[in-house]
């Protein structure tokens, strides 16, 4: 973009430089070791028992299920709804390798430290729905007994996880006197160069710093960015039902997904957010194709109003698509479910159906139309044989748009989906989450669309610079 | 039947379906937010439901935090995504299309679950949930968005205005102020409204980020609407969420997400 002399210099540097390949190797090391560390290092991170306060002086266990013969170590989360994030606090509690945890000897070990009679506690074991199968002991004053231990045990527990950091650090530390280590050496050597060539090389290491330097700040943008995905990825090829805890590498969870051994409400969600996504984008290209159509030929006033108005559902947010939505089904009297979604998703759709298809009217000749008229065409005749091959790629992008945007929505999906059960893989996924364990099927079905995804962009962008080679 | 084909070969018409499809599927729901925030249990005129919204400190509250935590996010993406954006027009960056790529390709993993792999990463990593995972989270799941209208405005622009003010014996940091920065300007724009408006809206992602511990005024509203009989009020929230809205696109881009489309 700006083109001044420093940069013509910088231009001429070849990158291949090899001493900047053993800078670039370290790097290298440096960032996978951080990626990794963590992920090797996490096989004991299993159980999360929630202990919050739901009003006066009550407190709530929440226990995921059990699963005997892993390692394990229970987590305990003190929360309380009044006060915010200040009194979340976290503590470790780790039972010893090969130790079979049941729940009883967990609410053993919680007695052990809180007043036995002070405890309130629901033990959520939940599969589909919430239900309370655990026993209620409801007594005043726990919350104090509480928070005191963990307040007393909260530091020697983030002193056991601080380790991370330390590790981090070190790399950090140990990169940085490689580095100068590598540049006190190559200053050294310099030393009997004349000083046109000192000054020669300085601008180069200075340009090549700067390139190195804009290329890790992406490259550790992505990182971060990257780095839950390839979480669940990596996950995918264990067996274990808790996302972070690793069992060995298993297939499993692939073949169950395809096998259709998957949880039965993970089946139908993958189901109807197909045939959703497929109505809902076929209805909205054939809507928003003719409706573009429409649009072109219009006159400038109307067509701004128009306008505006199909820019209204892309402009409003979800929820507020969503509530209005749900609130004119609720005004009509409607019954909501499969037929309400689609409608929805037709209605966020739509507008980007348009704006796909525009473009491709503009850049056509506008008087092929009436020729094929005045040739005594029949207007269907017309618009299948002339406009419908010119407008198709227009057409076919905003289907896939369609398809994407309704795959991925959730807030409209939320809204109008009504109580009767009916789940896409959004909101299974939403009510997976907040009961506290994601179906473990999840992590291979969204590895495969990742690798699909990339697969598409890799062949569309091979394909866009084939052509503009040409 | 001859009429019926004049009105058809006309084009113009073609548009009719889709305009009373919007008229009644985007027009009408959106008066009837206004309706129902009017309007008590009984469908009797009120203003009861703003007394209430205006006497109800709670909700007030939130409804400033969650501008806050949205003003937040958008500032953070800014800083982090305009860099970006600009290191990726760069006329020596010699991969930008495979860079755009790799930044928008997470968004097809479904956000949901994105979101609950980061809290298992911060659990992974030892870091509490709350207020700082919120902002990771929020600023994780829309950098995209902002990097991407920038990268587009920064790419188009004119080589030869920068050039021009070398040549005038501008130095580098008066060049990025003052040629670049301005020029940049509609794509940071629609950036912004692309961050802060589903940042002031979402509701799922703060529920799972903080265990519950953090409520947004998304939540909120998703509280009161699910309420059969908080409905009307959960209407003015959508109300006054809805301004918010609208004053964000009336002084941002209109065609902001047009900038910025993903495909």
């Amino acid at each position: 973009m700006r083109r001044d002399r420093f940069t013509e210099r910088q231009k001429t540097v070849s990158l291949k430089d090899k001493r900047l390949n053993t800078l670039r190797h370290i790097l290298v090391y440096c960032l996978l070791s951080i990626v990794l560390c963590p992920l090797s290092a996490q096989s004991n991170l299993t159980y999360e028992l929630r202990v919050g306060t739901t009003g006066e002086n009550t407190l709530l266990a929440e226990f995921p299920e059990t699963y005997s013969g892993e390692k394990v170590n229970i987590k305990i989360i003190v929360e309380s709804q009044k006060s915010k994030v200040e009194s979340t606090e976290q503590l470790d509690f780790v039972f010893a390798d090969g130790y079979q945890p049941k729940l009883a000897d967990a609410f053993d070990s919680i007695y052990s430290y809180t007043d036995e009679s002070n405890v309130f506690w629901t033990v959520w074991r939940s599969n589909k729905t919430i239900k309370n199968r655990g026993q209620r002991v409801l007594v005043a004053n726990a919350y104090k007994t509480f928070e005191e231990y963990v307040r007393t045990h909260t530091a020697a527990a983030r002193m056991k996880t601080g380790w991370i950091w330390w590790l981090f650090a070190g790399l950090v530390l140990f990169g940085t006197l490689l580095y100068g280590g590598y540049i006190y050496l190559q200053r050294r050597k310099e030393k009997n160069l004349s000083p046109v060539e000192q000054e020669i090389l300085r601008r180069k290491r200075i340009g090549l710093r700067r390139h190195y330097g804009s290329q890790l700040y992406l490259w550790l943008l992505l990182l971060v960015l990257y780095a839950p995905i390839a979480l669940i990825a990596v996950f995918s090829f264990t067996k274990s039902k808790v996302l972070g805890n690793w069992t060995g590498f298993s297939m499993d969870l692939y073949v169950n997904l395809f096998t259709g051994k998957a949880d039965a409400g993970l089946n139908s969600a993958i189901l109807y957010t197909l045939i959703i996504a497929l109505v809902a984008a076929l209805c909205s290209t054939i809507l928003g194709t003719l409706a573009a159509i429409g649009i072109y030929n219009m006159r400038a006033r109307q067509r701004k109003v128009v306008s505006f108005l199909n820019s209204v559902p892309m402009i409003n947010p979800d929820i507020i698509t969503g509530i209005s939505l749900f609130l004119l089904f609720v005004a009509l009297g409607m019954s909501q479910g499969l037929g309400t979604v689609c409608i929805a998703h037709v209605v966020f759709c739509t507008p980007y159906v348009v704006l796909s298809v525009l473009p491709r009217l503009s850049r056509m000749n506008p008087n092929t139309y009436e020729a094929a008229l005045d040739l005594g065409a029949t207007p269907a005749q017309a618009l299948r044989m002339v406009l419908l091959p010119e407008l198709w790629p227009g057409m076919l992008s905003g289907f896939i748009l369609a398809l994407t945007l309704s795959v991925d929505d959730f807030g409209v999906t939320f809204f109008t989906k009504g109580s009767g059960g009916l789940e896409t893989l959004s909101t299974f996924i939403y009510s997976d989450a907040r009961k506290g364990g994601l179906t473990p099927e999840l992590r291979p079905l969204f590895t495969l669309i990742l690798i699909v995804m990339l697969g598409v962009l890799i062949y569309i962008n091979i394909r866009n610079s084939k052509q503009e080679e040409k | 039947m001859n009429k019926v084909v004049q009105i058809f070969s006309s084009r113009r018409t073609w548009a009719w379906p889709y305009v009373a499809f919007m008229a009644l599927f985007v027009v009408l729901p959106l008066i009837l937010v206004g309706v129902y925030a009017l309007t008590d249990i009984d469908g009797h005129f009120t203003l009861h439901n703003f007394a209430k919204f205006f006497s109800h400190s709670e909700a007030i509250q939130t409804f400033l935090y969650s501008v806050m935590i949205a003003v937040f996010n958008t500032v953070i993406c800014l800083l982090i995504g305009y860099p970006a954006a600009y290191i990726m027009a760069q006329e020596d960056f010699k991969t930008p299309k495979v860079m755009a790529m790799l930044f928008i390709l997470p968004m097809w993993i479904n956000f949901l679950l994105r979101t609950v792999a980061t809290v298992e990463l911060f659990n992974m990593c030892g870091l509490p949930l709350g207020e700082g995972a919120l902002l990771f989270g929020l600023c994780y799941d829309y950098l995209p968005f902002m990097i991407y209208p920038i990268y587009n405005t920064l790419q188009k622009m004119d080589d030869s205005l920068v050039e021009a003010a070398q040549d005038l014996g501008a130095n580098k940091w008066i060049c990025f102020w003052k040629i670049i920065v301005p020029l940049s300007m509609p794509g940071v724009y629609s950036g912004i409204v692309m961050v802060f408006m589903p940042t002031v809206s979402t509701f799922a992602i703060a529920e799972l980020l903080t265990h519950n511990n953090i409520k947004l005024f998304g939540s909120l509203i998703q509280d009161y609407i699910t309420t059969t009989d908080l409905l009307n009020y959960g209407a003015v929230l959508s109300l006054v969420l809805l301004i918010i809205i609208g004053l964000t696109s009336f002084f941002g881009d209109h065609d902001a997400k047009e900038e910025g489309g993903m495909v």
